[in-house]
Formats: C-alpha cells, sequence, structure tokens
C-alpha cells in the first residue's frame, strides 16, 4: 500500500505558477483513509478548514512549527557537518576551475543547512548560499532567521525540478517526498542546469530505519503530523539502486553513494547521500576526501 | 541512623542533586525544536534556568511537607531511617540510569559526527522515553521496601515533581515557536 505524508498533501502549488492550490480537508482524509492511514486521517480531519478548504495560515504555522521540530533532529544528526565533509573538497574543486562556488539547497524548507553552513563558514567566505522551497511561508520564515543573524545566505521561492543556474545543489530529506518515476527528472534537472556536482542526502532504505525514525521522533518532536511524517519518510526511502540508477540519468555526471567505510549506521535511521560530480572535478574531490573517497560507492566507483 | 551519619547525608544530598541537575535538563528538552535559530546557547542555558527554578520549587513543595511531618514524628531518628533507607533504594534505579546518561553525554559532544548521531539513536533518543518509567520504577521501588505512609507520600510526591518540570516549562514559556508565525 502507497505510503503518505501529510504534508505532501495539506500544502499544494501549481508547478506552472508557484501559486497555492485549495486543498480539500475532506478529500486528504479520504485519500489517506484509502492508503489506510487512519492516524494520518485523524490528524488533518482535526485541521482547520474554511469553507471545506484547510486554512492555509493554520497550515503554514503548522509546517512552520513542524520544520522547527525537524530542526532539531538536523542538529542532533549534525547534518551541517555531514554536508561539509563533502562539500568542502568538491567547493575547492569547483573554484579550482576558476568559477565562484555556488551552494543551493533545494526543498530547503526554513534554510537550516543553508544559514548553519553560513553560520560557521566552513565552506568560506566566497561561496553564495542559496534555499530554494515551494512554501512561501517557509521561505520567508528561513528569511527571517537568517536576518536575526546577520547570515549570509538568501532564500526564494522556487520550483525542485526548474533549477536555473550552474550552482552545487544540496537536499536533505527531499528525495523521499519525488516518487521514484520523477526521480531521474529531478537529477536530469540540475545536469541541464550545468550543476559541477550534487549532494542529495537522504535516509537510508534499511529495515530497521523506520524503528530508528519512530524511536527518535517520538523522543524528539512533539507535533503529531512530525512524528506520523517522520516515520512515513522512512518507510518510503528509495533504496540504494534507486537512487543510483536515476541518478546515472543526468548523464553528464559520474554518481555515486557516499557510506563512511567505518562507523555505518546499519540499524537506525541513518542518512547518506547521493552524489554527482562532473567527471573532470572527480580525481579533485576524492583527492580533497583523503581516505575518506573510499565511501564513494557506485556505478563508477 | 541507617548506615551510619555519612550516608544519612549523602542519600538526601545525592537525591536533591539529582532532582535540581534532572530539572536543568527537563528545561533544556521543555525549549528544543521551539526555536530555529543556530546560535541557541542562551537561549538553552535560559531555558535550563527556568527549567532549575520550576524543580526548586517543585523540591520545596516536596520536601517541606515532608520535614514538617518528620519534625512532628514521636520518634523522629526511627523515621528519618526510614526514608533515607527509602532514599537508597530510590538511588538504586536512578544512579545506574544517571551513570548511562552522564557517560552518553560526553561521549555525544565529543565523539566525531557519525559516532555522537549514534550515540543520540541508541542512547539519548532511548534514554528520555524511558525517563518517566525510570522515575516511577525508582518511586515504586523506595515505597514498596516500606510500610511507613511518609515514605508512600514523598516517594509519590517527588516522582510526580521531578516529571512535571518539563511539562510545566514547555506550557508556560515554550507552546509555541519563539519567533515568526505563531500557532
Amino acid at each position: 500500500m502507497t505510503v503518505v505524508e501529510i504534508s505532501d498533501l495539506v500544502a499544494v502549488w501549481d508547478p506552472g505558477t508557484g501559486e497555492r492550490v485549495p486543498v480539500r480537508r475532506d478529500e486528504v482524509v479520504d485519500r489517506l483513509r484509502a492508503a489506510g492511514d487512519a492516524r494520518a486521517a485523524r490528524i488533518v480531519a482535526r485541521m482547520p478548514v474554511v469553507g471545506g478548504v484547510l486554512d492555509p495560515v493554520a497550515v503554514d504555522r503548522l509546517l512552520v512549527r513542524v520544520h522547527t521540530e525537524l530542526q532539531r533532529l538536523n542538529e542532533e544528526l549534525r547534518m551541517a557537518d555531514r554536508f561539509a565533509e563533502l562539500l568542502v573538497p568538491v567547493l575547492a574543486a569547483v573554484r579550482a576551475t576558476g568559477v565562484r562556488p555556488r551552494v543551493v539547497d533545494v526543498g530547503c524548507g526554513l534554510g537550516y543547512l543553508v544559514r548553519s553552513l553560513a553560520a560557521s563558514g566552513v565552506l568560506g567566505g566566497d561561496v553564495e548560499l542559496v534555499g530554494v522551497d515551494f512554501n512561501r511561508a517557509l521561505v520567508a520564515e528561513a528569511a527571517g532567521l537568517a536576518a536575526e543573524e546577520r547570515l549570509p545566505c538568501s532564500f526564494a521561492c522556487g520550483d525542485a525540478f526548474a533549477p536555473a543556474e550552474p550552482a552545487v545543489y544540496v537536499s536533505s530529506g527531499l528525495l523521499h517526498h519525488l516518487p521514484a518515476d520523477r526521480l531521474a527528472g529531478f537529477f536530469q534537472a540540475q545536469d541541464r542546469a550545468g550543476a559541477p556536482a550534487f549532494v542529495h542526502y537522504d535516509i537510508a532504505a534499511t529495515p530497521l530505519a523506520p524503528l530508528g525514525a519512530w524511536l527518535f521522533h517520538r523522543a524528539r518532536m512533539r507535533e503529531p503530523l512530525g512524528r506520523h511524517d517522520g516515520v512515513a519518510s522512512a518507510r518510503r526511502a528509495h533504496g540504494d539502486g534507486v537512487l543510483l540508477s536515476a541518478a546515472a540519468r543526468a548523464e553528464g555526471l559520474e554518481v555515486f553513494l557516499f557510506e563512511p567505510v567505518r562507523h555505518a549506521n546499519p540499524c537506525c535511521a541513518a542518512m547518506r547521500p547521493v552524489v554527482g560530480v562532473r567527471p573532470e572535478l572527480v580525481g579533485a574531490v576524492r583527492q580533497g576526501l583523503g581516505r575518506r573517497a573510499r565511501g564513494l560507492v557506485g556505478a563508477a566507483a | 541512623m541507617t548506615g551510619g551519619g555519612v550516608v544519612a547525608v549523602a542519600v538526601p544530598v545525592v537525591l536533591v542533586l539529582l532532582w535540581l541537575v534532572d530539572a536543568g535538563f527537563a528545561g533544556f528538552r521543555a525549549a528544543t525544536g521551539r526555536n530555529a535559530r543556530i546560535d541557541k546557547r542562551v537561549y538553552h542555558l535560559v531555558a535550563a534556568g527556568r527549567g532549575l527554578a520550576v524543580g526548586a520549587a517543585g523540591l520545596g513543595v516536596v520536601a517541606v511537607p515532608a520535614l514538617v511531618a518528620l519534625a512532628g514524628a514521636a520518634d523522629v531518628g526511627a523515621r528519618y531511617d526510614g526514608l533515607v533507607g527509602a532514599g537508597v533504594r530510590m538511588l538504586q534505579v536512578l544512579l545506574p540510569f544517571a551513570g548511562l546518561l552522564a557517560a552518553a553525554l560526553p561521549a555525544y559532544w565529543l565523539l566525531p559526527m557519525r559516532e555522537s548521531a549514534f550515540v543520540v539513536l541508541v542512547g539519548l533518543g532511548p534514554f528520555t522515553l524511558v525517563r518517566p518509567v525510570v522515575v516511577v520504577a525508582a518511586a515504586g521501588w523506595a515505597a514498596a521496601g516500606s510500610g511507613d505512609w511518609l515514605v508512600w507520600a514523598v516517594a509519590v510526591a517527588a516522582a510526580v515533581g521531578v516529571l512535571v518540570v518539563e511539562p510545566v516549562v514547555h506550557r508556560r514559556w515554550y507552546r509555541v515557536p519563539v519567533r515568526g508565525l505563531r500557532a
């Protein structure tokens, strides 16, 4: 049976215009019941409506709360450090070509990754850091948070499938939101945009990932929606083969999974990235990673 | 006194310290997930302070009536021994748990990123979930070894006092995110 996340259903945008699409609560509840997810249906049934349509302001407030809680999980899993581990050598390779490095986080939510990297300065002062998300409320909140702490980064509304400029594209926890048959288009769009590389972290689809996700979200999150979607995320995570074959459709890039050789976490909701690098940069990236380059595995390894 | 004067002093002191340290962490937990800023050091210190204050108040609510009841007892020494004995049983449950936490926290702070995340997944996360069970078990074990109503009352009141700190701090100060859109 299809695993569905509530957050994908209660906030919908027209990909062409970027405008919000009204969402009828009854239709979402029916869809969740049809998917056999009575708990999710109960959560949505309690959400406020205006004329049968989910109140967009209330939905946005809820999503801000959930993403704020979600940030704590990212902090505890040290996601910014994990990205930096790969991005530092990738951006060094980009710099060596004479290009000013640019990092774009697609589906950035509250922009934790971009803001955290901006705050630490670990990628260097010349890097342009941008967060992109469809949800205007999340983008506005991310921009407000960055302004409060005077962080050198920016945020914009945008479509993850329509990147406009060359950049190192990154994401965290986005891939499982995309159906398997749309993954290839996601990676190909970044290839067409001239990305020198991409680094997309998502939940590793291990057998015990749902249990680990339940435990972690139960212990750390209060919002019922966040707890539900956290486990659903682990249940719908794409397998390694699916990710590698989809990423390989970005024919201008060599693709890998990056797994640490030691201390991999086999039993819980571990995050691991699919990495794409322009062939001419692969050698420099491997050199920059040093011994950790052994963790780059895939068809091109 | 049970086990001599050292035990009679050490047991309540250790219990009080455990209570206050736990209250500080409860305040920290009450504030987590409610602030999306990157630099949250002051925010977390304030939250821990609030937890400590609420915990100290709860400690007073439990301790003062207990001391009054103790002072009014016919045999103060015997009753105090009974309380200390219950405290020892309580520590038999609490100290191993506190020891695991005391090991896990520096491990999380000091280990490299993947190992520290593993500590969260197999240690700090589950510890958060089982903490109420551990507290209730400690109170139950303490009360089970005594027939004195004062021991029972103190054990139950202590368990409640420890467990309410986090929800009180959360509801009072951190019901909604601290900036931006409000619930």
